[in-house]
């Protein structure tokens, strides 16, 4: 799964430690995130858009659902 | 909750460990060493029950510390690292005894010694936890 995390994240000048210590896990989950090692549970994704205050599908994209849009 | 140095729970879970674990190690270790291979003791009946519960402690603990560690963090990526190094120490833990036991079986190999598996899994889970926390770094 992609994530604009990074862009996002590089708008409001923060570091991924202080995305970690508001989203209060570890700057290594916020790596693993952003590098997409590891998908974070829905729970972490509300709050994610809760904080950049944007839809869940505006900060994440299905790669499933983009190779099949763009087989059709 | 500071991200830089770790979660309570991982806190909580390092004085686990060191607090309760290590010292039966430490138990294990004078047990082993200095009662059956120094003065070469061996207990029969009750004592040798408890001196095998003895032994066999320090795993059943850090199995307790591990459940109450994944009851307590919030952080659910580092519960994955921990779920992970747990699987490699438990895959080659077996892979390694099976494949010793095999070799004792079929070739009459040299006797593992069975109480002793328990700190290839420790020392495997040590080497799978710095792995990943260096590949995720």
């Amino acid at each position: 799964m992609k994530n604009r995390l990074k862009v996002l994240r590089a708008e409001r000048d923060w570091s991924q430690g202080d995305l970690a210590q508001r989203l209060e896990v570890s700057r290594q989950s916020v790596n693993a995130i952003e590098t997409g090692k590891f998908d974070p549970s829905l729970p972490l994704a509300f709050k994610l858009a809760r904080l950049f205050e944007r839809p869940i599908e505006e900060i994440f994209t299905d790669e499933e659902e983009r190779t099949s849009e763009s087989a059709i | 909750m500071n991200a830089c140095i770790g979660s309570p729970a991982q806190y909580r879970f390092q004085d686990r460990f060191l607090f309760f674990i290590v010292p039966l190690f430490v138990l294990d270790g004078i047990l082993d060493i200095w009662g059956f291979h120094y003065h070469h003791l061996h207990p029969a009946g009750a004592l040798a029950v408890l001196c095998a519960a003895v032994q066999s402690s320090p795993i059943i603990g850090f199995i307790v510390i591990i459940g109450l560690y994944l009851a307590e963090e919030k952080d659910e990526f580092q519960k994955s690292i921990l779920v992970q190094s747990m699987l490699w120490a438990i895959g080659v833990t077996l892979a390694v005894t099976t494949f010793c036991g095999s070799m004792e079986k079929y070739s009459q190999g040299p006797r593992v010694d069975i109480a002793s598996v328990q700190f290839l899994f420790f020392l495997v889970y040590i080497v799978a936890i710095a792995a990943n926390r260096w590949r995720y770094r």
